[in-house]
């Protein structure tokens, strides 16, 4: 045990070397060439001579396993003399083994625990859940439990029995926050749907204590605002009094993020639906999703319009796209109005048809 | 108040509504969190409450670790009922375990926490629910492990990098080694115990265009690999692969976004005009390694990305194109000092690149740079994600929404 004042210098995970397994690491650098078996299991090819078989398992939402879970993840992959794993930026697990019969054990014993294999190719990757009710102060909607929902019902784009035209990432997110971002295919952002308010009480204590120091310090809660929708004031009382302009409010959540007692009416909160965001620069490269339409309604557990507006978007796209085609390139080529108009979208103040601008990310770097 | 907090007595409504969603989050084919909770000691009926009442079950709560400024939150529930404590850990870069070292990790998880794990938080860190009445010993337990608690609030949060070249054949330069060194970079490490930033300050490192860690869009400082000009090719490697029926060359040029590539079938020679290629990977993912980066491979150093901030989610912007991606650690430095001193709190850098300008920012420190500035930003890069919307309005998209919704019913 180190003295206390030690933890202020942080014990960082260091050199990511000495981490890996000998099957990785001597041959970092020396991949050559993958081959895909089915849509869980790459084959990864290295100049040394050597196979390593990379088998990608479905997490559950917001990646959270019980630690028993992972032993017997640990223990499919020591079976297998691999004895080694990854968690994926999204939340999944890739178990290792070290031939091709050894991989297709691993995912039947995977299979038999419950969890799905897939998620590489022209399928489903992830369906991202930021934790939302489980710790998180913010959350409007739970997003753990909508992206259970959603993947309850797209197994097979994910499995890859039901090919898709690409890549498919979701990020669902509780909040305007939007924790995961706005990077990816389709997009779910819950918020409110109607301008906050506060609890008239507890409110306090998120405001300076006495009226006399407006002159010189603009509340946080208020000087969070991107829009100057809140305006402060002296109460009578000497105290500090706040008041929410809805006209001006755009509902980004910001005020939420610094004072607990900011509320909203639990009958108006629903999920934004943004499409066309990616991140990798294939097509017309990184570019971030835009709104389709800015409310839905979000009812746990079965959350059924929301499914079936996310299950609509993948059908539309399945129809339209060319093969390879993200829903971004899919956009680009066809237009955003054709798409708004296949989907009959009503349009509104926020959602209007705005073609998706491109040109990020490296891109910025190149001859124009 | 039942003896055992974990498992309230019947009689709360909202309770007995959220645990009948419980319930049915544990049916369908997906594996369930609810489940996995179930198997572990997290508190299930604060995020049951939350089911039924409709909103979060969480304020934030306190907690106090001996030393330990960074790494940790601490909630209660509205109702006084729960408490929930949670580091978050950093993994090694490529999160790449021997199951060993993972036991190790998960004992650490029975013993001092509730025998469940976050396996990826979206910074991408280890979420790790300890509880309250061990945290110290949690904390020494698991800087013996070689590894520890940070990247909560306004500080330097955990470091991204693709897989690279662990796993992976394109990457173009060893991303998780970048990590590590901006991890160690005197200026950041001293500061990753500390909360002296506006707000929360990201980094992320993809070896080759793919952008696998998201730098373009989720990191306030970003490093993506790429090449200058045309891509190589290997003619002979290239032909073997069409004449093996593995790759078409008429869909290779059709599907170049940059219309950078010719095919002459006389011949039988693939061209590239390097001034057009667009580094979308296209070409090279089809017929790699027949075709593969161009040699004067580059990296691309971009800011000012996040999707939480004043303005909104946005994508970053371009700074440099580094022949080394270790070499910009003091321009970081002396941005990150200039945006503490000029943006008030919750404004990220890329707020305040919105509000001064990108290149009237990057020219005040770029003596500090390797290379001159370059680069051009294209507009429009921001989204408005939320919005309030009147009860007529709700009321035409739910009606859309419900049409679809019958059109699946069954």
């Amino acid at each position: 045990m180190s003295a206390p004042v030690q933890r202020l210098k942080k014990t960082l995970p260091v050199p990511y070397t000495k981490y890996l397994p000998d099957a990785i690491s001597r041959n970092v650098g020396h991949w050559t060439e993958r081959k895909f078996h089915g849509a869980g299991i790459i084959e990864h090819i290295s100049d040394t001579g050597d196979h390593l078989f990379t088998v990608k398992i479905g997490g559950p939402p917001n990646a959270r396993f019980s630690t028993a879970t992972l032993r017997k993840f640990a223990e499919i992959t020591d079976s297998e003399g691999s004895r080694a794993l990854r968690f994926t930026r999204s939340g999944n697990v890739e178990l290792f083994a070290e031939s091709l019969e050894s991989a297709l054990r691993v995912k039947k014993a995977v299979e038999e625990l419950g969890y799905f294999v897939g998620g590489w190719g022209n399928t489903l990757w992830s369906i991202q859940s930021c934790t939302a009710y489980l710790t998180c102060t913010t959350a409007v909607v739970d997003a753990p439990s909508l992206t259970k929902a959603l993947y309850d019902h797209l197994v097979p784009y994910f499995t890859g029995a039901v090919p898709l035209p690409s890549k498919l990432r979701i990020n669902v997110a509780g909040c305007p926050s939007s924790c995961g971002g706005l990077a990816a295919d389709i997009v779910l952002s819950g918020h409110y749907g109607a301008a906050p308010d506060f609890d008239r009480e507890k409110i306090r204590l998120c405001l300076p204590a006495r009226a006399e120091v407006l002159d010189r310090v603009v509340p946080e809660v208020q000087m969070v605002c991107p829009v100057n929708a809140i305006r402060s004031f002296p109460n009578e009382d000497g105290s500090v009094g706040i008041e929410i302009i809805a006209e001006r409010c755009i509902g980004c959540g910001r005020c939420k993020d610094v004072c607990d007692h900011v509320t909203w009416n639990p009958e108006k909160i629903g999920v934004s639906v943004l499409v066309g965001g990616k991140s990798s620069n294939t097509g017309v490269g990184p570019t971030l999703a835009r709104v389709l339409v800015p409310w839905i309604p979000a009812h746990p557990p079965e959350y059924r319009e929301t499914v079936a507006v996310v299950r609509k978007i993948i059908d539309t796209w399945r129809a339209g796209a060319e093969p390879g085609e993200r829903i971004a390139d899919w956009i680009h080529r066809v237009g955003i109005e054709t798409v708004f108009q296949q989907l009959r979208v009503p349009v509104g103040r926020w959602n209007r048809p705005v073609e998706l601008s491109t040109g990020y990310g490296v891109r910025q770097f190149l001859p124009r | 108040m039942g003896v055992n907090a974990c498992e309230e007595p019947a009689g709360d409504p909202l309770l007995e509504r959220g645990r009948a969603i419980l319930r049915k989050l544990e049916d369908g084919p997906w594996p369930s969190h609810v489940t996995e909770l179930r198997k572990g000691r997290y508190p299930i009926d604060a995020y049951a409450k939350g089911l039924g009442q409709g909103s979060s079950p969480w304020y934030g709560g306190s907690a106090r670790i001996p030393c330990v400024l960074v790494g940790f939150i601490a909630r209660r529930t509205k109702d006084g009922k729960h408490t929930e404590l949670h580091f978050r850990v950093y993994h090694p870069s490529g999160q790449i375990y021997r199951t060993d070292d993972l036991r190790k990790l998960l004992d650490l998880a029975d013993e001092y926490g509730l025998g469940t794990v976050g396996a990826m938080g979206q910074t991408g860190d280890l979420i790790l629910p300890i509880r309250a009445d061990c945290a110290s010993q949690a904390v020494d337990a698991l800087r013996d492990l070689g590894t520890d608690l940070g990247g909560t609030g306004d500080t330097f949060r955990d470091t991204a990098a693709c897989v690279g070249p662990a796993l992976c054949e394109y990457a173009l330069f060893d991303s998780l080694a970048v990590r590590d060194f901006y991890f160690q970079y005197p200026d950041i490490y001293a500061k990753l115990s500390s909360q002296f930033f506006p707000f929360k300050v990201k980094l992320k490192v993809s070896a080759c265009p793919m952008d696998c860690s998201m730098a373009a869009h989720r990191s306030d400082f970003g490093f993506v690999g790429f090449w200058e000009g045309a891509p190589a090719v290997d003619q002979a490697a290239f032909r073997a692969k069409v004449d093996q029926g593995e790759v078409s060359p008429e869909e290779v040029v059709r599907r170049c976004p940059g219309s950078a590539i010719g095919w002459d079938p006389v011949s039988r020679t693939i061209s590239f005009d390097g001034s057009k290629c667009r580094k979308s990977m296209n070409c090279i993912r089809k017929a790699f390694p027949a075709i593969r980066a161009g040699p004067n491979r580059k990296i691309a150093f971009t800011i000012g990305g996040n999707s939480k901030g004043r303005f909104g989610p946005k994508l970053s912007k371009p700074v440099a194109v580094l022949d080394d991606p270790n070499s910009v650690g003091p321009f970081m430095t002396r941005l990150l000092d200039y945006w503490s001193d000029r943006s008030p709190h919750k404004d990220r850098l890329g707020d305040l690149l919105v509000e001064e300008g990108l290149s009237s920012t990057v020219d005040r420190f770029k003596d500090s740079l390797p290379v001159t500035p370059s680069g051009h930003a294209p507009g429009g890069s921001r989204i408005v994600n939320s919005c309030v919307l009147s009860d007529s309005e709700r009321g035409a998209y739910s009606t859309w929404a419900e049409a679809i919704a019958k059109e699946y019913d069954g």
